[in-house]
């Protein structure tokens, strides 16, 4: 009797373990998704005195993470509003970000991926935090993001933010 | 022949203190219990930290407290109920006061909360304000909401409709 339970603890052990090795292996478009934004969130941050080389290649890195038609809009209470069209821009918007702070600490929580029947576009919502430097209480807003998968890599295509509260 | 004495094995104090004398039942126990306390965090009570000034004095920076997340589930939520109001999900909400329900027309003449046209009263608001703002009904599923902290500028303070889905549950405490 023992000796079937541990036999039947060890098939559903080695069947997690191929599970996870499969999804570890080939990703699914969600878990791409969520590790691209994870990407983009760790490169939208700021490290305390980055040489202007790494504030170069990383405002291009983040540029490469949108589509070339990117549009980019961010309408936050008591801030100016913001808007972006294509990846030049962008790429302009992310280092006079650089040039401006010295630190910044980006993160994306729940994110909330809606994937379209076939699979080559969705939309995430997510909450943005930012830890800005002298601010005790870190900057909270939730965006929406619509991705679009061009060339086996799923490029962002549209930013824009939710308003939580009306 | 000699005798032959059966040994009695006896578990040790320590062992019997973290294990107890049956494993198998301590371990059931322990796995019931995670279970349980997984639930009730998941699905029941949600622990939270207060940040921010918002809801001053009344629920103070760092404050540990706890959302009631079945709270609304026979009943609607009520005016005067703090509530956590959800962004894309839980890791982050926001606390704050319902003033207005579904349906009610709500606005702010001379720093007081005006619902359908009469002034509300709030006891817990210990720091008034001066703020207008033009009144505006609610939808159907529609809550308006607003911090107990009224010191900073109306446009500085975070308020407004809640749509009734972004309600997590109550705060406990």
């Amino acid at each position: 009797m023992r000796a079937w339970g541990l036999r039947l603890f060890l098939a559903a052990a080695i069947a997690a373990a191929g599970f996870w090795a499969w999804t570890l292996l080939f990703p699914g478009p969600e878990q791409v998704i969520r590790k691209e934004l994870t990407q983009l969130a760790a490169t939208a941050s700021i490290t305390p005195n980055e040489a202007p080389l790494a504030k170069l290649a990383k405002a291009q890195r983040l540029a490469s993470f949108f589509s070339e038609d990117a549009e980019v809009r961010v309408d936050i209470p008591n801030r100016p509003y913001q808007d972006f069209n294509g990846r030049e821009e962008i790429q302009q918007a992310a280092l006079g970000a650089r040039a401006l702070l010295n630190v910044l600490k980006v993160q994306f929580l729940d994110m909330e991926v809606r994937l379209a029947p076939d699979k080559q576009s969705a939309v995430v919502r997510l909450t943005a935090t930012a830890d800005l430097p002298g601010e005790k209480v870190p900057e909270v807003q939730e965006l929406e993001f619509q991705l679009k998968k061009i060339d086996r890599d799923w490029l962002i295509r549209r930013v824009e933010t939710v308003k939580t509260l009306r | 022949m000699g005798n032959s004495v059966e040994a009695c094995h006896k578990p040790g104090f320590l062992r019997r203190v973290l294990i107890g004398s049956n494993p198998t039942r301590t371990l059931v126990r322990i796995v019931i219990w995670v279970v349980l306390l997984v639930v009730i965090r998941t699905y029941v009570l949600l622990p939270i930290r207060v940040e921010g000034v918002s809801m001053l004095p009344n629920y103070p920076e760092n404050g540990i407290n706890f959302v009631n997340c079945i709270a609304y589930a026979f009943h609607p939520p009520q005016r005067g109920d703090v509530v956590a109001i959800r962004y894309s999900g839980r890791s982050i909400m926001l606390c704050k006061r319902i003033v207005g329900l579904p349906g009610e027309v709500v606005g702010f003449h001379h720093g007081h909360i005006e619902i359908n046209g009469e002034t509300l009263d709030e006891p817990y608001v210990k720091r008034p304000c001066t703020w207008e703002h033009a009144p505006e009904r609610l939808g159907p599923d529609e809550y308006y909401v607003v911090g107990d902290n009224r010191s900073m500028d109306f446009e500085q303070h975070t308020k407004g409709i809640a749509d009734r889905s972004r309600i997590v549950g109550k705060i406990l405490l």
